[in-house]
This record gives C-alpha cells, sequence and structure tokens, in this order.
C-alpha cells in the first residue's frame, strides 16, 4: 500500500499522469499569484473584525479557511508544475529603464522589481509546508489564543495572515528586492507577535531584540542586493541565473576569481545567519519564545527562521560560482559551530520551550552544515521535516504551558502523558522526540544522515574542513538524542507530578476560560486544563505529517522510469529542478563496504542510540519507562543531579547560556551607549549649530521677501509689471 | 469640419451636460435643482469615456467612434502635431480629477438656505439659488480645459484659457458668505486680466513675427525659419502671461490671498484647473517652438545671434530650448520653487501653505519644460514628466484641500461657517477622524515627495529628466527645495497624527457634507493605488508625451495666410 502511495506521489511530482486533465488545466503558475492576493484579503478582513469589534472566533475561523485556500492553490500549482521555473506576473511595481552614453555608445540600464513571482520547485516545496503548517497553526491557535478573543484576537490573527503574506512574497518574489520586501515583512510580523504579550516587559524587550538583532542580519542581505545591482545590473532571478550560468557579470566581464564571487555571498550570508539565529546572531531566538506558542511553532521554529535556509538554496548558483567555495566552507563551519553551541546549552537549562528554542538554533545548524556542505538537498529536506517535527513539539509543549497555567520548568513537571485528556500530547511529544533525536526510521533520520553523510563524503579541498565539520556534526547529534530525551523522560513519563505555573509569571498570558481560580497556585485542586478539540486535531494532524515525512525520501525522483533514485528521494527530485540544483559529491568514504550514507546510518543510529540511553539512565522514571535502567522518582531530582557538583562550574556557564548576552552587553551595547553619548552631544552643540545655521536661511529668505506679499491689490500688479519690464529690458539689451 | 469634431467629442458632451445643468437651473423645485450635480458628474463620466475612445491618435489607422481617419500615416490633418498624443491623456486626467473636485464642491453655494428650508423656517425661492449655476460654472471651467488640450490655433486657445478662468472668478467670489471671498475675487480678476493681456499681447507678437496663428504652421515656420526677435518677444511674453495661469513667479502674488479668500474646495479648484490649462498651454507654445536648439553645452556664445537660434537637424551637442527661452525659464522655475517654499515656511494657516506650496509645485514641473524631451521614456521625456506630474499632484492636492473642505468650526459672531485654517485646527485629528486625519497624512507626504508614495514618482522623472538634459545646477535646486518643503509637510502630516486634541482643535467638528469627506478618502485611496501599482499611468503618460519635432505639418487651412506676413529678419533693424 505505502508502494502504491509513494507511487503515486512520485507521478504527481513528476507531472504525469495524475496531474494531467482538471489539475493541470485549472492550475498554471499563474494561480500562485492568489496566496499573497488571499492573505493580505484575510489580514484585511482581520482589521476589519477588529474596527466591527468582533467578539467570536470569527477572525480564526476566517484565517483557517483562507490559509486551508491558500494550500489548496499552491498543491493545485504543484500538481500543475511540471518542473520548469515560471515567472508569474502580478503587476509592474519598479519598473525604469534609461539610457546613457558610455564612450561613445548608448547603454540602456533598467532596474526593474516588479510583483511578479518566480515558481519552481523549490519555491513550491517551501510554499506547500508554509501554506500547510501555517493553516494547521492557525487551527490550533483558534482555541489556544482564545483567552484574548476580541480585539487581541483579531489583532493576533491579522499579523498571522500578514506572516503568511511576506513569507510567500520572500519566497515567491521574482526578484530579489520582493523577497527582500518579505524578508522585512516577516521580521516585522515576528516583532509584533513576539511583543504580542505588549503589557508584559519582557515580551516587549525579546520583540526589541529580535528585530534588532535583525536588522544588523539585515545589513548584510542590503549591501548584497546592492552589490549583486551593482555586478549584474539586474535583481530578477532568471535574469540573474542566466548571467551566473554564462560566468559572467552585467557587463560581460568574467566572474570567476572577482570580488563579485568572493564577497556578495558573504554578505548574503549574514543576512540569512540574522534571521535564521546562526551564531553571533541566535541570541534573539531564546527570547523570541515570549511570543504565544503558536507564533513560536510556526515563526520561530518551522518557517520564518528557515527563510536564512531558503535564501542561500535560491542563490546557490551565486555561492557555488566560487571555485574556492570560501563563503560555502564559512557557512559549513557557522552551522556546524552553532549547531553544537545552542546544543551544549540545551542540555543544562530547564525551560522546556526555551530548550525547543535552542535546538531549532542547534538544527538550522544542521541546515547551513548541509548547505555549506555542498548537498542543498539535505538542507531542504532537513528543513522539510524539521518544520513538522518541531512544529509538533512546539504544539505539544504549547498544549502543557495552555494545561498548567504556563509551567515550563522540567523539574516541576512529570508523567503528564498519564494525566486525563494529555496522552495525545504524550503520543505526539514521542513522535516529534524520535525524530528529533533520530531514531532510525523516522524523517528526521533520514535527513540529518543526508547532511551528517555529507561531511565524510565532501572533499575537505572543496569545503574546508569538511571532516572536522562532519565530526562536530555528529557528536551534535548525539548531544541532540540526548537533551530531547532527557525533556521527554522527565516531563512527559514518570510518577504523575506537577505545580500549576503562576499565570502572571508566564511565558503566555492565560487569562480566563472561565475557571481563572485554577490557576492560583496555592490552592491543591487545580485541575490541568487539557486541549481541546481543535488543538487536538492540530497536533494529530501535525504528528501525522510528522511520520509521513519520511516517506519522500523512498520516492526516487524518477525512479519509475527505472533511471538512478535522486538523493534525497521526492525533495532531491524538487531541489534537482530549482536553483539550488547542484552535483553533491557522492563518492566518499565507505565503511565496511557499505556507501557513505549506508554506512552513516548506522554510525548516528549508534551514536543517538549513546545519547537516548544517558537521557534513560540519568533522567528515566523506573521501570520501562526509564529502559529499566533509570530511576527517577520525583518531578524535581534525578541521578544528573549528582553531575553537577562533578562539572563544576561547566553546566552553571551552560546553564546561563554560556553569558553570551552579558557578553554582547559588555562588548557591544556598553561602548555604543558611550559612544553614543558622546556622538549625542556632539550633535547637539556642532552639528545642530551648523543645521540651524543653515536652516535658517529659508526662514530668512522668507522674511525677506515676504513683505511683496502685503495684500495690496496696487502692489501686485507693480510687481507683476515689474518683474515684466525687467525682463523685456533683459531681452532687449542682449537682442540689440 | 467633421474631422476637426472627432477631437471635440469629450467638449461636447461636457458642454451638453453644463446646458441641462443650466436649463435645470431655472427650475422651480430645489430637487431638479439638487440633480444638476448629478449631471455634471454624468457629464464627466461622458467626457472621460469618449476622451479615451474617441480621440484620434497618432499612428493609428481610424478612430473607433468618429470614423476619423488620418492622412499620410502619422500625421493627422488636424488638430496640432507636435505634441499630439498628449490629448486625450490630459483629457482623461481633467475628466477623472474633475469628478473628485465636483465631490467636494457639495454644499458650497446656497447651504444657509437650504439648511433653513430643511428645518421649515423658509420656502424654496427659485430666485435666490444659484446652486445649479455653480455647477455650471465648475463644467465650464471644465470644458475649457479640455478646449485647452484641443487646441491648435492661438486665438482656440486664448478663448479656451479664458473660459477655462473666467467661471473660476465667480466661483471665487460666491464660495463663502464672508467679504474675504469677493475681495479675493476681485483681486483674482484684476490680476487675472493683467496676466491674460500679457499673454495675448505674446500671442499677437507671435503671430507677427510668424504670419500664422495656426500652431502647426508656426511649428514649421520655427522649423525653416528659426525663430525671429519679434516671435521671441511673443513667446516669452505668452510664458509669462501663463505663469499667472500656474501661479509661477513673478506672476504669483495672487495666489495665497485667493486661495485663502476662497473655501478650500474653490482652492482646490484653482490649484488644479488653471494650472493645467497654464501648463497645457506652455506645452503647446513651447513645444511649437521646439527642443531642437544648439545646446549651451556646445558653446553658443551669444545668446541671441541667429545660428543659436536655428533649429539644429541632427544635434551633436546637447539639444535644448533657444537659449534665450531656456534660461528665462530657468530663472522663472528656480525662483517659483525657492518664494514658494521658503514663504510657506511662515505660514500658519494650511491653506496659504497649499498656496505657496503650489507655486512651489509649478516650479518643479517646469524643470520638465526646460528639459524637454529629451529621449522617449518615462524617466527621459520632460514632457511626460509634467503630465504625470500633473495627475499627480492633482490627486494628492486635492486629497489635502478635500480634508479641510470636510471640517468647519463652529459659526462666529456674524453666523458664518468657521473653517479649519490654522495648523491648531489639525491637532489630534488622526485620534479624533481618522479617516480625515489618515488622508492628510498620507497626502501631505506625497505632496512632500516621500518614497514609495506618488509624488515620490512625480519627482523621480523631473530629478532624471533635468539630469538628462544636462541642467545639473536647476537639478540641485530642485533637491534642496525638495527639502525645504519637507519641513512644512512634515508640520502638516504630524500636527494631525502627533499632536494631541487640544481645545482649539476640539471646536473642530466634521461638516455635513458627504462627498467631500468622499472625495478625501478616493484621493488617498488613489495615491495610494497610485504609489504602488502606478505603473500603467507611468506608461500611459510616456506614451503621452511623444514629440514628433519634424512630423510634415498639413494645416487645414493656413489662415488669414493671405496677408503677408513680415519677414522675421525684417525686424532686426
Amino acid at each position: 500500500m505505502l508502494d502504491g502511495l509513494a507511487h503515486m506521489l512520485v507521478t504527481l511530482g513528476d507531472g504525469g499522469a495524475l496531474s494531467s486533465g482538471i489539475a493541470r488545466a485549472a492550475a498554471g503558475a499563474d494561480l500562485i499569484k492568489l496566496v499573497p492576493a488571499i492573505t493580505l484579503g484575510a489580514t484585511a478582513m482581520c482589521g476589519v473584525f477588529a474596527a466591527m469589534k468582533v467578539k467570536s472566533k470569527l477572525p480564526a475561523w476566517f484565517s483557517v479557511a483562507s490559509l486551508a485556500a491558500c494550500f489548496g492553490v499552491v498543491l493545485a500549482v504543484f500538481l500543475g508544475h511540471d518542473g520548469t521555473p515560471r515567472v508569474a506576473h502580478a503587476f509592474d511595481w519598479i519598473n525604469f529603464s534609461w539610457t546613457i552614453s558610455e564612450n561613445r555608445a548608448s547603454v540602456t540600464h533598467d532596474l526593474v522589481s516588479n510583483f511578479a513571482f518566480y515558481v519552481d520547485s523549490l519555491t513550491l516545496l517551501w510554499m506547500l509546508f508554509v501554506t500547510g503548517l501555517a493553516a494547521l497553526i492557525a487551527l490550533y491557535a483558534s482555541e489556544y489564543m482564545s483567552h484574548d478573543v476580541g480585539a487581541g484576537y483579531c489583532r493576533f490573527f491579522a499579523a498571522f495572515n500578514l506572516f503568511v503574506f511576506s513569507m510567500s512574497c520572500l519566497v515567491m518574489g521574482d526578484n530579489l528586492l520582493l523577497t527582500f520586501l518579505g524578508w522585512e515583512g516577516v521580521g516585522l510580523c515576528s516583532y509584533l507577535l513576539i511583543g504580542y504579550y505588549y503589557t508584559k516587559d519582557s515580551a516587549v524587550a525579546a520583540g526589541k531584540k529580535a528585530f534588532i538583532m535583525n536588522r544588523i542580519g539585515d545589513l548584510g542581505f542590503v549591501l548584497g542586493l546592492m552589490s549583486t545591482y551593482v555586478a549584474f545590473g539586474t535583481l530578477e532571478y532568471d535574469r540573474l541565473f542566466d548571467l551566473i550560468g554564462r560566468g559572467v557579470d552585467g557587463a560581460g566581464q568574467p566572474i570567476t576569481g572577482t570580488w563579485v564571487v568572493q564577497v556578495i555571498p558573504f554578505l548574503f550570508a549574514i543576512g540569512a545567519f540574522g534571521k535564521s539565529a546562526q551564531i553571533f546572531f541566535y541570541v534573539w531566538l531564546p527570547d523570541a519564545m515570549e511570543g504565544p506558542t503558536p507564533v513560536s511553532a510556526l515563526i520561530h521554529a518551522a518557517t520564518m527562521v528557515t527563510a536564512g535556509v531558503f535564501l542561500i538554496a535560491r542563490l546557490y548558483p551565486l555561492f557555488a560560482a566560487d571555485d574556492a567555495k570560501l563563503a560555502l566552507s564559512f557557512v559549513a563551519w557557522s552551522g556546524a559551530l552553532t549547531a553544537l553551541w545552542a546544543a551544549t546549552i540545551e542540555m543544562a537549562i530547564f525551560d522546556i520551550k526555551r530548550v525547543m528554542g535552542y535546538s531549532t538554533i542547534s538544527q538550522l545548524g544542521f541546515m547551513f552544515a548541509g548547505l555549506g556542505l555542498l548537498t542543498p538537498t539535505g538542507a531542504a529536506y532537513h528543513t522539510f521535516t524539521h518544520a513538522f517535527f518541531k512544529a509538533t513539539l512546539f504544539l505539544g509543549v504549547g498544549a502543557v504551558m495552555h494545561g498548567f497555567g504556563g509551567q515550563l520548568d522540567l523539574r516541576r513537571l512529570s508523567g503528564v502523558a498519564w494525566m486525563r485528556g494529555f496522552g495525545l500530547v504524550g503520543v505526539a511529544m514521542l513522535i516529534g522526540s524520535i525524530n528529533l533525536s533520530g531514531v532510525p526510521g523516522t524523517a528526521g533520520f533520514f535527513s540529518k544522515d543526508m547532511i551528517l553523510a555529507q561531511g565524510f563524503t565532501t572533499p575537505g579541498t572543496t569545503i574546508w574542513g569538511a571532516q572536522a565539520v562532519g565530526w562536530i556534526l555528529l557528536v551534535t547529534a548525539g548531544m541532540t538524542a540526548y537533551y530531547t530525551f532527557r525533556t521527554y523522560f522527565r516531563v512527559y513519563v514518570g510518577p504523575k507530578e506537577f505545580t500549576p505555573g503562576e499565570d502572571a509569571h508566564a511565558h503566555d498570558d492565560h487569562h480566563g476560560h472561565g475557571h481563572k481560580e485554577d490557576f492560583d497556585p496555592t490552592t491543591a485542586e487545580f485541575d490541568p486544563h487539557p486541549p481541546g478539540a481543535p488543538m487536538k486535531v492540530a497536533i494529530g494532524l501535525g504528528m501525522a505529517l510528522t511520520l509521513l515525512a519520511a516517506i519522500p525520501y523512498f520516492m526516487g525522483g524518477h525512479a519509475a522510469r527505472g533511471e538512478h533514485a535522486a538523493p534525497g528521494g521526492w525533495v532531491g527530485g524538487m531541489v534537482a529542478h530549482s536553483s539550488a540544483a547542484y552535483n553533491t559529491p557522492h563518492e566518499g568514504f565507505s565503511f565496511l563496504g557499505l556507501t557513505s550514507h549506508a554506512a552513516m546510518y548506522f554510525i548516528s543510529a549508534g551514536v543517538g542510540a549513546v545519547g537516548l540511553l544517558i537521557a534513560a539512565y540519568l533522567h528515566g522514571p523506573k521501570g520501562w519507562q526509564g529502559l529499566w535502567i533509570g530511576n527517577r522518582t520525583e518531578a524535581a531530582t534525578s541521578r544528573a543531579d549528582a553531575l553537577v557538583p562533578l562539572l563544576g562550574r561547566v553546566v552553571t556557564f551552560a546553564r546561563n547560556k554560556w553569558y553570551v548576552d552579558e557578553i554582547y552587553d559588555f562588548l557591544i551595547v556598553k561602548p555604543l551607549w558611550v559612544l553614543s553619548h558622546v556622538l549625542y552631544f556632539i550633535d547637539q552643540w556642532v552639528v545642530d549649530g551648523l543645521v540651524n545655521l543653515f536652516g535658517a536661511a529659508p526662514g530668512m529668505t522668507g522674511k525677506a521677501i515676504r513683505p511683496t506679499q502685503n495684500g495690496e491689490l496696487h502692489g501686485y500688479a507693480a510687481w507683476m509689471a515689474g518683474g515684466l519690464a525687467v525682463v523685456l529690458l533683459v531681452v532687449i539689451l542682449v537682442a540689440t | 469640419m467633421s474631422g476637426r469634431l472627432a477631437f471635440l467629442y469629450p467638449e461636447i458632451a461636457l458642454f451638453v451636460a453644463t446646458c441641462v445643468v443650466m436649463v435645470l437651473g431655472l427650475s422651480r423645485t430645489l430637487k431638479a435643482r439638487k440633480a444638476s450635480a448629478w449631471v455634471a458628474g454624468l457629464g464627466l463620466v461622458a467626457a472621460g469615456v469618449l476622451a479615451m475612445a474617441s480621440t484620434p491618435r497618432m499612428g493609428q489607422a481610424s478612430c473607433p467612434i468618429s470614423g476619423f481617419v488620418y492622412h499620410d500615416g502619422l500625421t493627422p490633418a488636424m488638430g496640432q502635431v507636435v505634441l499630439a498624443e498628449m490629448v486625450p491623456y490630459v483629457k482623461v486626467m481633467i475628466a477623472g480629477i474633475g469628478l473628485l473636485l465636483l465631490l467636494t464642491m457639495a454644499g458650497t453655494v446656497d447651504r444657509e438656505d437650504e439648511a433653513r428650508i430643511a428645518a421649515g423656517q423658509a420656502v424654496f425661492d427659485p430666485l435666490r439659488s444659484n446652486r445649479a449655476e455653480f455647477y455650471a460654472f465648475v463644467l465650464f471651467s471644465l470644458t475649457g480645459l479640455m478646449l485647452t488640450a484641443s487646441a491648435d490655433d492661438l486665438i482656440w486657445l486664448f478663448l479656451a484659457l479664458e473660459l477655462t478662468s473666467l467661471p473660476t472668478y465667480i466661483m471665487v467670489a460666491i464660495s463663502t458668505a464672508r467679504n474675504r471671498s469677493r475681495e479675493a475675487a476681485v483681486k483674482y480678476f484684476f490680476l487675472g486680466a493683467l496676466g491674460a493681456a500679457i499673454f495675448l499681447y505674446g500671442f499677437a507678437l507671435m503671430y507677427g513675427g510668424t504670419g500664422h496663428t495656426n500652431l502647426n504652421a508656426i511649428a514649421q515656420h520655427f522649423r525653416e525659419h528659426g525663430v525671429s526677435t519679434l516671435s521671441m518677444a511673443g513667446v516669452l511674453l505668452a510664458v509669462f502671461g501663463l505663469c499667472f495661469k500656474i501661479a509661477a513667479v513673478p506672476m504669483h502674488f495672487y495666489t495665497p490671498d485667493v486661495y485663502e479668500g476662497a473655501a478650500p474646495q474653490v482652492s482646490g479648484f484653482l490649484a488644479f484647473v488653471p494650472k493645467t490649462a497654464g501648463f497645457v498651454a506652455l506645452l503647446l507654445i513651447v513645444g511649437a517652438v521646439g527642443w531642437e536648439y544648439a545646446g549651451h553645452s556646445a558653446g553658443v556664445t551669444s545668446l541671441f545671434a541667429g545660428d543659436g537660434m536655428e533649429p539644429v537637424k541632427h544635434a551633436a551637442g546637447g539639444r535644448q530650448l533657444p537659449e534665450l527661452l531656456r534660461l528665462t525659464l530657468w530663472v522663472i522655475a528656480a525662483l517659483t520653487m525657492t518664494v514658494g517654499n521658503v514663504l510657506a515656511l511662515l505660514q500658519s494657516s494650511v491653506k496659504r501653505v497649499l498656496a505657496y506650496s503650489s507655486i512651489a509645485h509649478s516650479g518643479y514641473m517646469l524643470v520638465g519644460l526646460i528639459a524637454g524631451p529629451v529621449g522617449s521614456t518615462f524617466t527621459t521625456n520632460g514632457v511626460s514628466a509634467i503630465l504625470f506630474y500633473l495627475a499627480a499632484y492633482g490627486v494628492m492636492n486635492t486629497g489635502a484641500f478635500a480634508v479641510l473642505a470636510a471640517l468647519e468650526r463652529g459659526r462666529d459672531a456674524e453666523g458664518h461657517v468657521g473653517e479649519a485654517e490654522s495648523f491648531d485646527d489639525l491637532r489630534g485629528l488622526c485620534a479624533s477622524r481618522p479617516m480625515l486625519g489618515w488622508v492628510l497624512v498620507v497626502c501631505s507626504l506625497s505632496l512632500l515627495g516621500l518614497p514609495p508614495l506618488l509624488g515620490f514618482f512625480g519627482k523621480l522623472p523631473l530629478f532624471s529628466v533635468g539630469i538628462a538634459a544636462g541642467e545639473i545646477p536647476l537639478v540641485i535646486v530642485l533637491g534642496l527645495n525638495s527639502a525645504i518643503a519637507a519641513y512644512y509637510y512634515l508640520r502638516l502630516a504630524f500636527t494631525p497624527l502627533l499632536d494631541a486634541k487640544d481645545e482649539g482643535s476640539a471646536a473642530i467638528q466634521a461638516a455635513p457634507f458627504k462627498g467631500r469627506a468622499v472625495a478625501a478618502a478616493l484621493s488617498a485611496a488613489g495615491v495610494l493605488v497610485l504609489s504602488l501599482a502606478g505603473g500603467w499611468l507611468m506608461t500611459k503618460a510616456a506614451h503621452a508625451g511623444a514629440y514628433y519635432p519634424s512630423a510634415p505639418v498639413k494645416a487645414e487651412s493656413a489662415p488669414i495666410s493671405d496677408e503677408p506676413a513680415p519677414l522675421p529678419n525684417d525686424v532686426h533693424e
């Protein structure tokens, strides 16, 4: 049966038999224009609902319906897509051309940046999971945000729809400027939604931090965008890829070995690092967990933070055009170090939502490492699977927060899966966890394997230190299994025990549900509030999709026609038909006669098993739930506590996130503060003085000529006649 | 004659509507008279549609509605040739913005009377009602404006310009019940007569210099014989006279007084209609002279030597206007921008600020006139730049005036309804009346030229065409003036947005006329839509600015051609 399904999907993916007929006739690439239109319309409608003071869940249902419609549109376009990139032109936005003469030849330049959408397989891959998950998470949020029905509810869904609009501009833009518009748009929505609880200082601060850190990365994007225009004279992808494919810049000069390929990719990489929370920039993402959990699930786990991966995949020809692959080596190393760094922090902290936040950073590190290791397919596939399993994990964590008054401390929760109404959450968390830690047979296992194996396959001569990157990733994979199951063993299994969170000090404020008294932590009769139907449906669907995400790995792009299966299966086939297509090196090490990927199945499974067993030993409950090696009997303590004195300060440091925020404060914020005060002084007394001097000139001119405007008819007529007389006098003088 | 009529379908439609409105003005019931606004609107819609559909275009084999057929492929037998393509564009623009202006006119006259009738304190007196006549004046003025665009003859042009202006004098006088409106009307009338006298004198000298009143014939004469001193004097006088219509230095003095004295909606009308008439007439006159003369960069030493005045067939250096005309326009443009902006800085009355800024905007547009059609694209054709800017200015400026018209303060001691006039009156408008407040914010920022709003896309080609024509110093003046304008436009945008409401602005209430608020909203919507998706209008403007300097001209009849024209060269002696 699975074979049949796989075969069906293969044919769909190939634009074969099933996609002909109605679907194909109805679904030209032009249809994709509906997605931004629908989402923007939905944003406006949420504004209208707010203006009408709607006090029901109408905005949520409206959003779910419109996002589901978007998913339908994307699916229809996908079914009708034959692998050739298309441009769907919506309307002209910026469209200038001018002619200047250079060396006696007139040269026409243009600046074209229209609302047009570049539809290739990479676009569709991203849009499929963006719109699909957005619809799912909107459904989840309809219940999760129900404490705020009214103005806040409309505001939430307006920003939510605006986010999907921006994301569709980012992913589908046919030029860098439209991509940048979407890029800034998602940044704005992220800021709005992190700071959703705007009365809470920490949420406001987190929103600002995310915004500012992102702006620093955006500087790289903007510089890259402008440099691209300077070098290639265009911002449109099809023209850009054509030029890069021919190895020339806009003036027809070869680009090999010039600044074009050596500098521009670094600029875009910086931009990508900012958005995707990579090394030096990652500090905003853990704080972004201040936002409502559906936001964390959609924006800060599944979609927006993968925009950096998308950007590099979209511009892969530019990155790959450098023979020395300097920028890609930089990306690979940054990704690997980020993955390792975040994993060390996760192993020490207790806040389960922040664990998920750091885990996202770590997994994004894997994706970047994949891009750097020349396997955009691996990166895209890991993005794809990660979107599903991380969203599921976040939805599960959200259900716990929702149910226990915002409690997130893993020392205060135990055996949640056994409590009434939380069974589904337990199962979902287990499925998410086995994917995240890479248990064999799961989607996460296969996608991570593609990247890990590539570390030992890509020659170190191409990507500097590829093997070292591979080792770092392998160690991180073990740590991932440990910290994932540490949370799972502590929170979801074991003896039933909990302390409800203090509503007011929680990450999410939950006012109401009509039984506010539940949230008084002093009363012993706190009743956990199990997720309702919409949340359960969303969690269940997320779980199912996570499980199904493994299937595409076995759907060879062209296997049906007897060709060699593209690595990465269906996703590989999609990537191979997009801008991210790259001839990934295959021939690498072999181990016990197995190919690199097959060998890595066993190695990574072994490493993951070690991490999992350590977690079970240190944190697992007594009995089968702890795989018979754990001995935890209460929520607060475990064997790991004994390790803390042994490791000494290391744990304290990791628990305090290696004091990176403090270091940034000391190295960057404080000096900037001093500098700003010095500059303010200069500005106040020197610059302003000069400006005021110049600024006074127009005013003084005005005062000088004001008397001419005295309101007297005779005066006016005299001035008019006088002006005319002066000019005629000049004419006569000059002419004779 | 039917050929010439093909150009005039929109004007005919508008004139028919005007007659219907005037007949309605004789009716004995208020209800019938109230229909006049609707008839006027219908007339404008019909004129716009006809302008789009029936105007013959260059290169078109035959015209769909009028069945008009061009002779010789490119050349129309009637109408002026040099800038023939701008005619339909200008007429459609007039119809569109005319509709917006018509909406703002709601309740301008007879307000007190009709309020009394509605309250049952009085009965309708057919002799006292001016409502229909007022709308007839609006339509007459717009008809004149369209006729200006159709003009191919100096006499026609003069009559059309006067038809545009004469009704506005009365509109100013009756727009409010205050004495200051009458004072404004008197000033406007006398100074307008002075301006008309000047350009009429200019037209007369142009006829004297060339022996033609037909613009095509004049253009051909200039191409063949150069611009004689007499003709140049005529052109300069015409330019000066038309400066009155566009409110440019030194003919700008009336602007603030008249705009302040008239009701805001009538001021908005004055800021668009006569200005457009003036620019269209300037384009016709200057277009007849042509931008075909050896440039200052080519090292012309004498300003007025015969060589410098000869059109160059294949210019090696820059092509430009005759040096003297260029210099005159240059000085006028620079002075107009600067005077308009620096005086706007000092004002506390919003209407006066908008009046002075209207002067400044004329100065900006003159840059396009000086540069002329350097190339044929939107960013290199000064004519297109002017045509686009006129439309953009019409939309955003009407929005700003419509907001002022939609606001009022309580009655003063004499029982007159007060206007929202000063900046203080606008404090906190975005909070108290969000729609009007935001319209004002959007329109002010657009007038300022803040990207990515419409005003920015209007100003951009003025800069680029100035640079393309090598007028770098003038472009620098333009840039400096845009910066000065920021001061008062930001004040106009931020007073409603950032200042809190106080007791002064609390007295401001909405005027009881929906049309004005609707016009404001439509203008702001137009600004936003054209800002984000105005590419089509730029394309239209680029086409409308097409310049045919050397198209063979076939005047239907060279009027009075049997009279011997004075030979141009005789004048030198």
